[in-house]
């Protein structure tokens, strides 16, 4: 039976184990500003944007700078804050600083028709087909100011398919770029951040418009564990942003490094109470890159094509994240619907990391392995019953490949196993087609699905611009 | 007769002669990285038993639109320097180099100048309190022979007698260098410099 009705867009909100379809809207990660600065095209720093290319990760592990950089490189003069000399001077002068030339500001816009079919929890299935103009706004604003300062903001506005819409500040951070000791090696970013834990696979680097949701929108809070994603009011998977200070660095132009310490954003989106727990969270993640355009930039000894989406090179990497979620309630019910609290203590997740290019291909994924102390508490009360441990096991694989610059394809698989025993694994497609319009004007096809479901999946026409 | 014949003579010998006492080192300076190739000064280092009386005029340094005008000013060791402001606001001006007394000339308003003798070589970095971004260079050198590049690059050093020298290259932003240059008559001599 189809429901074609503005009610049941609300219960498809409630599909449980579904694809997490809702919106697609994520971060992006497209920033026209430095196009301005350098007076040259997306394409120098994106294979498609905002998938960044060999050269565009070293210009962002670089703190915005370009590698070598030099004067006259940099188009758009900075305003000085400080003669040079001052520099010699401190602390009896100010360290000299600078502004961007113009007013480090630049938008991205994306429009999306959705339709997607899934299952409400009579078994209905629902079928929507969303003209989501705009599905979300971007404001961005990026820059350096001076040598060894760069900030990075987003400002997004995202459209539901319910008609509502939410302002988040997704991004405020700023960075000290060479801090001290070699250059490259201690690099602090501060403020709410998309972490580096996750370079190459969180949803602002990819080309996709869905993020990899069996990694960061998994809900590990369940009566016997976690059954599968969740958008809101769910515990913490991987998170995809957080309030942290990071360190980060690159060392012998191919090891790369980031330990960090963070408060997670949840549940319930920005302002959630995780922001309150006493405690902290840390994570740490090292890799090392072969072959290629090393992670500085650097290419002595290197051939790299033309082509800078092309070049031989294998990146692999460990990171992990350990956090405790006490004190935070999510609201939960037995199999008899009797409600019930359950806290998200101490967990951890480890997971490696891989990317492998070879000529127009780009193969890359993340295996991660979580464990989660659930403590489960009085619903009235908030005293605990009982506790008990679950584990939960999630892995990516997605191959993007370039059939020329103008056109482009991507495929993932996603596996989740639920921390619910009773939860079968969840298997999803995600498959891409791009057609880069112009270098800032891209039109993306995107089909995802349920593999134990035919009747559960979204089709996504996006016209996504930068300027 | 012989008075004629003299004359001749004498000016024989000075067709000949001037254009050698009166040579030039011609070139062109590329800045690699920088923007343009202006603000490069190429000058003669010290001649062994030469000294040269300073000019007895002031150079004048403009402080206009919040800037240094020119941004490098090259000076013969004991030249007087006058700064003069040309804004509506207040200026100062003072360097933190060594070499140059580490001087604070003050604050003073429109129409008004204050002066430094740079009395030994030096590179000055000339500053102004009011406004931190504002930065200029007066660079003291021990020859009169000496010339402040362009966007271009180009540079003519004009009235260089004939002789061995050691031609410099300063820059605010590039490292210095140098190369041997021979003039008899028009020399060249092109440098390429880098941060």
């Amino acid at each position: 039976m189809l429901i074609r009705t503005r009610s049941a867009a609300a219960l498809a909100v409630l599909v449980i184990g579904g694809l997490g379809v809702l919106g697609g809207a994520g971060t992006a990660g497209a920033v026209p500003v430095f196009s301005r600065k350098y007076q040259t095209s997306c394409q120098t720093c994106h294979t498609i944007f905002p998938k960044l290319n060999p050269f565009g990760e070293a210009f962002r592990l670089n703190g915005y700078h370009l590698p070598g950089e030099t004067e006259e490189q940099v188009k758009q003069k900075p305003v000085s804050l400080g003669a040079d000399a001052y520099a010699r001077m401190w602390p009896e002068m100010v360290y000299p600083s600078t502004l961007p030339g113009n007013v480090p500001f630049a938008m991205n816009v994306k429009m999306a028709d959705l339709y997607q079919s899934s299952h409400d929890d009579t078994g209905h299935t629902i079928v929507q087909n969303d003209f989501q103009f705009p599905q979300e706004v971007n404001l961005f604003s990026a820059g350096t100011l001076g040598d060894h300062f760069s900030f990075f903001g987003e400002l997004t506005y995202a459209e539901n398919s319910d008609g509502s819409g939410s302002v988040e500040i997704e991004h405020a951070r700023l960075d000290v770029i060479s801090a001290f000791g070699p250059e490259h090696l201690f690099n602090f970013r501060i403020g709410k951040l998309a972490p580096n834990l996750y370079d190459g696979f969180q949803e602002m680097w990819l080309m996709t418009n869905n993020g990899v949701d069996s990694l960061f929108t998994y809900n590990p809070v369940g009566w016997n564990g976690g059954t599968g994603t969740a958008e809101e009011g769910a515990g913490i998977a991987l998170p995809a942003r957080t309030r942290a200070i990071e360190m980060y660095g690159v060392a012998a132009h191919r090891l790369f490094y980031t330990v960090g310490v963070s408060a997670p954003i949840g549940p319930g989106g920005a302002n959630g109470a995780y922001n309150n727990s006493a405690s902290k969270d840390f994570y740490a993640r090292v890799d090392y890159k072969f072959g290629g355009m090393a992670l500085d930039g650097d290419s002595t000894g290197v051939k790299l094509p033309p082509e800078n989406w092309r070049e031989t090179s294998f990146r692999i990497g460990a990171f992990g994240y350990w956090g405790d979620g006490s004190g935070v309630n999510f609201e939960i019910t037995d199999p008899d619907g009797n409600p019930f609290k359950m806290q998200q203590g101490k967990f951890s997740r480890t997971g490696v990391f891989g990317s492998l290019y070879v000529g127009d291909l780009n193969l890359f994924g993340a295996v991660v392995h979580g464990i989660d102390d659930l403590s489960l508490r009085d619903a009235e009360t908030e005293t605990e019953i009982s506790t008990f441990r679950t584990t939960w096991d999630a892995w990516f694989a997605q191959a993007d490949w370039v059939i020329v610059p103008t056109f482009q394809l991507s495929a993932r698989y996603e596996n989740l196993r639920p921390g619910d025993p009773s939860v079968p694994i969840q298997q999803t497609l995600n498959a891409n087609f791009s057609y880069l319009a112009r270098a800032n004007v891209k039109l993306m096809l995107e089909y995802r699905r349920d593999l134990h479901d035919s009747l559960n999946y979204q089709i996504a026409a996006v016209l996504r611009a930068a300027f | 007769m012989k008075k004629t014949l003299a004359a001749l003579v004498t000016l024989a010998v000075l067709f000949v002669a001037l254009p050698l006492a009166a040579g030039e080192i011609k070139g062109k300076v590329t800045c690699k990285g920088l923007r343009n190739n202006e603000d490069a000064l190429v000058y003669v280092a010290a001649i062994a038993g030469k000294t040269f009386p300073p000019p007895p005029g002031h150079v004048k340094i403009d402080q206009l639109n919040l800037t240094f005008i020119p941004h490098v000013t090259a000076v013969l060791v004991g030249t007087t320097v006058a700064f003069h402001n040309s804004d509506a606001v207040l200026h100062n001006v003072f360097s933190p180099d060594s070499c140059a007394g580490k001087f604070n000339l003050g604050t003073w308003p429109k129409g008004e100048e204050r002066s430094f003798t740079f009395k030994q070589e030096c590179v000055a970095t000339i500053l102004c309190k009011v406004h931190p971004e504002m930065e200029g260079f007066v660079v003291a050198v021990p020859t009169p022979y000496y010339a402040v590049t362009k966007a271009d690059g180009a540079y003519t050093i004009p009235n260089v007698p004939d002789g061995a020298y050691t031609l410099k290259v300063w820059h605010p932003k590039a490292k210095a260098t140098q190369k041997p240059v021979t003039v008899a008559g028009t020399a060249t001599a092109d440098f390429e410099i880098s941060k």
